[in-house]
């Protein structure tokens, strides 16, 4: 009765084992098309704007505050809230270029 | 007439006094939320992973898939040694989530009997964001050693520029844990201000107009519902935002410099 068993497992296991590559198959393309999708989808405009605003906000807040902490240590004058905000600037408009670049990359799949 | 103040929302009550050391450490609502994330994720998932079967049943299947997302998302932006942080970036991501979804019932039996979203307080935003840039910080330095300022020095960059560029590097360094505090708490900050704001409008033209106000307060009404499904998804994706520039971050510390 095993031996009988097993044999007609054998027999069967054979389609059955292809139709379970074609099913892994299928669910591996499904499961791409979700991830794919799901990737897509956290990205409203509001949250874009938001990312990129606090990105450049926080460059100018740093810069500015670094400036302003220098000029209090070492009593220059205006010269380095002047300067640490220029600089606050630059690094905030880098890390919306950085935000921007990991964005897209992040959409178009390559890095 | 019911209060139509959008911002009491945020008000922290104390639910019980506690003081040491001459400071004020008492037990609020927002310190009562906190708890409650905390008990309710546990208990969930101890609940979901309880059976621990082959098959998942849709509970254990909700919580592997969380646990999936997060690996995944972590192994793609971070690499596979990311991983060892895998514990601290699932539980952020988890505690953000929960909180933003406490946040969003409008009543709830809690001190006050109204919802208080934790993550729409900057000073629970910036503890989070702080703790990611000083691991980021110190787990860097301990691994890489010098090697970790390479990450304010980019390469390539000529002689007479380069002590510009790596101030600005550095500026942008610290602005990592402002920038990632500020965008999940004016998230949620604003999007319940204005959901609060639009509700209002209805109590508004009902106490102005009467039953004329009921019926013109439909309008507001769509909009609070479409408000609503925004909310929700708004809710997911700062706590998705915040786990996934926490992993960007965690892998500048693996690997700086590129």
């Amino acid at each position: 009765m095993p031996i009988n068993q097993s044999c007609e497992d054998n027999t069967l296991s054979d389609p059955s084992k292809s139709d379970l590559e074609a099913l892994q198959q299928r669910i591996d393309a499904q499961r791409e098309a979700r991830r794919a999708k799901t990737q897509d989808e956290p990205r409203s405009a509001w949250s874009l704007g938001m990312r990129y605003g606090s990105e450049f906000f926080a460059g100018v807040f740093v810069g500015s505050a670094l400036g302003f902490i220098v000029d209090l240590v070492a009593g220059s004058g205006p010269w380095g809230l002047v300067i640490g905000t220029m600089l606050g600037f630059v690094s905030g408009t880098l890390n919306v270029v950085r935000a921007a670049k990991e964005i897209n990359s992040e959409a178009g799949g390559e890095s | 007439m019911a209060d139509t103040n959008p911002i009491k929302q945020f008000e922290v009550h104390e639910v019980f006094q506690f003081e040491a050391f001459g400071l004020n450490l008492a037990f609020t609502n927002s310190s009562f939320f906190m708890v409650l994330t905390t008990l309710m994720t546990i208990v969930l998932f101890t609940v979901a992973m309880g059976s621990r079967a082959t098959v998942p049943n849709r509970a254990q299947s909700v919580a592997e898939i969380i646990y999936g997302f997060v690996a995944d998302m972590l192994r793609s932006t971070a690499g596979s040694d990311a991983l060892r942080f895998f514990p601290f970036v699932f539980t952020l991501f988890i505690f953000i989530l929960v909180a933003n979804m406490l946040g969003m019932f409008p009543y709830f039996p809690a001190p006050g009997w109204h919802s208080f979203t934790i993550t729409s307080h900057i000073i629970v935003t910036a503890a989070l964001a702080m703790m990611v840039w000083l691991t980021v910080l110190v787990y860097g330095l301990f691994k890489n050693g010098p090697k970790f300022f390479k990450l304010f020095v980019p390469s390539g960059v000529p002689m007479y520029i380069l002590p510009f560029v790596t101030l600005i590097e550095i500026i942008s360094f610290i602005s990592r844990p402002i920038s990632h505090s500020v965008r999940l708490f004016a998230n949620m900050l604003a999007g319940h201000i204005l959901l609060k704001v639009f509700a209002g409008f209805i109590v508004m033209l009902a106490g102005a107009l009467g039953a004329a106000g009921y019926l013109v307060g439909i309008l507001p009404f769509a909009m609070t519902l479409a408000l609503t499904a925004l909310e929700f998804l708004v809710a997911f994706l700062q706590a998705y935002v915040f786990a996934i520039l926490t992993c960007i971050y965690l892998s500048d510390a693996l690997h700086p410099g590129h």
